[in-house]
């Protein structure tokens, strides 16, 4: 197998909470991002999906270079990016772009389309001459479903659907090899969702791309993922191919998840159980000991209060084998099929 | 029929011209029952439950036709102290943002109890107990305790709860929920939707659901209209919509969204963007983004069809229903 194009391994975010104006003193963190552990490899979707606070937009400003991890290694090609600085990291930042959720506030209103996308440009010069410049924007305009005469305008005049478009190309300017996507689709009507979605499907085929593709929406990260992190609580609890995840669950967080999706199948009502979870998310500044979640589920005995589960693949599941057996984080895991099967109409 | 809501108009005068936010929009609803509206933004769903509830800002709004019946009284026709009793007591809304909807000075107990004191002129101390026990219905662990507190001192999902508590104060006829859960994370947003629905059947009241989410509204409804560009283009009980829809746009809608089952295959996108609404296309609204316009969607405008067989009204503004039914 290829080697990993990104390798994550416990990676930490600890924001310090400080009390005193003059004299500052620590009195606690958020813990957002509490050790997490991934790879991709080329060409690869891996979806990231949680509910929000769980750590899964840090995580993606870490890929990016924008936080600084508290600990815990990043490699890109191999290489820790985590301790670049310079030329070096610029280098890199080069070759790993992120698109980000919300079209109406991620591009500078008083910039024209031409200069947001081409603006990587002037950081990275190296990578297209001057010159050169407008025709590569109009080409990217092109690439993302844009007509290239709109090269002047200005973000007010486009609908939320055609700014992400802009977002995109703006993250494809440098040709880099990995995209962060934060929930580059949550805040688009369902009609243009599915037109963005395809859209960054087929620039998938076509530049090779990775895409770390971070959403709340669970549907649409099977849809687009080749592999999937739960995360909670700033950890991923569980994690697998797509079909290992969606069908075959057996961490109680990712059941319950999935299990809350509304079916657009009126038929289903009576057939799904509904696993509804009592209380809130808990504190990142104070995470539960042991199991973080179970403090929310219903298996919860007293070795989860005691033990931190591993992210690794269960026992029991491990001589048998088959869609089961991928890593979950949790001392009691069993299979639970939560989605019935649904006719296609 | 407890709401009857008959070819209502509402336009929007601004700078650059006239906004036609909704027009002609006919339903009903039942007591007991739960409606879905179900469209994308600017397709006028919450316009037309603003003009339901009394709450259109005029100007810049104006409703320049139709009829809101409720319960047999024509609520356009009514005055603004007479429309005021009947808001909170008879009908109430939740809205999609709880954190902007409920007042940050003042505590979850005196908001709660101000639809008492208010319209039940009650004491304050009676107000108070009664604000507890709402939210003891609403599920919110330690009412007691948490009645003095303030908005931000709860998370979505209880501030979204003690929305719902404020809505069904005076136990009222009929809720208008816009977008109750949007906010929401899928886990809260399921206990949310529960909670609403059983209430809902306990207290026998109408519920206008308003969202963008055909999941959510194949979950709870009973009937669902369609809107796109401030008309009800499809209007069906919610088994034969899912079933077979009648409307392109809302079959377009239906295979738009990525399923849980469906993977590998490049999703269903409908082509184009919805219409701005200072200029709305002639004809059928929606023919510039139909795959199965003819000539006729561009010059003549589709009356709701009566849609049959079906296990209840049904109706389509669709020149080709039949088509979209069968195909």
């Amino acid at each position: 197998m290829a080697e990993p194009i990104l390798e994550v391994s416990g990676l930490v975010k600890h924001y310090p909470l400080t009390r005193g104006v003059l004299f500052k003193k620590q009195v606690g963190s958020v813990k957002a991002v509490d050790g997490v552990d991934f790879t991709l490899d080329r060409g690869e979707t891996l979806g990231i999906v949680g509910e929000s606070g769980c750590g899964k937009s840090t995580v993606a400003r870490m890929l990016v270079s924008l936080e600084k991890p508290t600990a815990g290694v990043i490699r890109y090609r191999g290489e820790d990016i985590t301790q670049l600085s310079g030329r070096a990291l610029k280098a890199v930042r080069r070759n790993i772009q992120m698109v980000f959720q919300d079209p109406y506030t991620s591009l500078n209103p008083r910039m024209t389309v031409g200069d947001i996308i081409g603006e990587p440009y002037e950081i990275h010069p190296e990578v297209a001459p001057k010159a050169d410049r407008r025709r590569r924007v109009q080409e990217l305009l092109d690439v993302v479903g844009l007509n290239p005469e709109y090269i002047n305008r200005y973000p007010h005049q486009f609908s939320g659907g055609q700014r992400q478009r802009i977002g995109l190309a703006r993250g494809l300017a440098l040709r880099p090899e990995i995209i962060v996507a934060d929930e580059p689709v949550s805040a688009l009507d369902v009609s243009v969702q599915a037109q963005v979605i395809n859209l960054m499907e087929r620039l998938q085929n076509e530049f090779e791309l990775s895409y770390i593709f971070i959403a709340h929406d669970l549907s649409i990260v099977r849809h687009i993922s080749d592999r999937v992190g739960v995360m909670y609580l700033g950890r991923i609890v569980e994690t697998g191919r797509d079909a290992e995840i969606y069908d075959h669950p057996t961490h109680p967080y990712t059941q319950a998840l999935l299990s809350a999706v509304p079916v657009p199948d009126p038929e289903a009502r009576e057939r799904r159980e509904r696993i509804i979870l009592f209380g809130d998310v808990p504190s990142p500044t104070n995470i539960p000991s042991g199991c973080r979640f179970r403090t929310r589920c219903w298996k919860a005995q007293e070795r989860c209060t005691l033990e931190v589960p591993a992210l690794a693949v269960p026992a029991e599941f491990r001589p048998a084998g088959g869609p089961a057996a991928h890593d979950s984080a949790c001392h009691f895991a069993e299979e639970k099929q939560v989605v019935p099967p649904e006719e296609t109409r | 029929m407890l709401l009857e809501v008959r070819d209502l108009h509402v336009e929007f005068r601004t700078r650059d011209g006239t906004a036609k936010a909704v027009n002609g929009v006919t339903c009903s609803v039942d007591a007991g029952e739960t409606l879905a509206v179900l469209g994308e933004s600017g397709s006028g769903k919450s316009v037309t439950a603003q003009a339901v509830m009394g709450i259109l800002d005029m100007p810049p709004g104006r409703i320049t036709g139709g009829e809101v019946l409720f319960q047999g009284r024509d609520l356009l026709k009514l005055k603004e102290d007479e429309r005021r009793k009947i808001r909170g007591a008879e009908m109430a809304m939740i809205f999609q943002d709880a954190l902007s909807a409920l007042n940050p000075v003042l505590s979850v107990g005196d908001q709660l109890g101000e639809m008492f004191v208010v319209h039940r002129g009650m004491s304050k101390k009676d107000a108070r107990a009664r604000a507890v026990e709402l939210m003891d219905r609403v599920r919110i662990p330690g009412a007691r305790e948490r009645v003095k507190q303030y908005p931000h001192q709860f998370s979505g999902g209880m501030r979204q709860r003690i929305m719902i508590a404020m809505a069904l104060a005076l136990e009222p006829a009929l809720i208008i929920a816009d977008e109750p859960t949007t906010a929401l994370d899928v886990t809260v947003q399921a206990q949310v939707m529960d909670l609403l629905a059983e209430l809902r059947r306990e207290l026998n009241m109408g519920l206008i659901l308003i969202t963008h989410d055909l999941g959510v509204v194949a979950d709870v409804a009973d009937r669902i209209a369609v809107m796109y560009a401030g008309r009800i283009v499809e209007s069906a009980p919610v088994h034969d919509i899912y079933k077979a829809p009648a409307h392109p746009y809302t079959r377009g809608l239906l295979d738009s969204i990525p399923r849980l089952h469906h993977k590998g295959q490049e999703l269903y996108a409908i082509k184009g963007l919805p219409p701005n609404l200072m200029n709305i296309p002639p004809g059928c609204a929606f023919h510039p983004r139909c795959p199965m316009a003819r000539d006729v969607c561009r010059t003549d405008v589709p009356p709701l069809y009566e849609v049959t067989p079906s296990d209840g009204a049904r109706g389509s503004a669709c020149h080709f229903w039949r088509e979209c039914l069968h195909g």
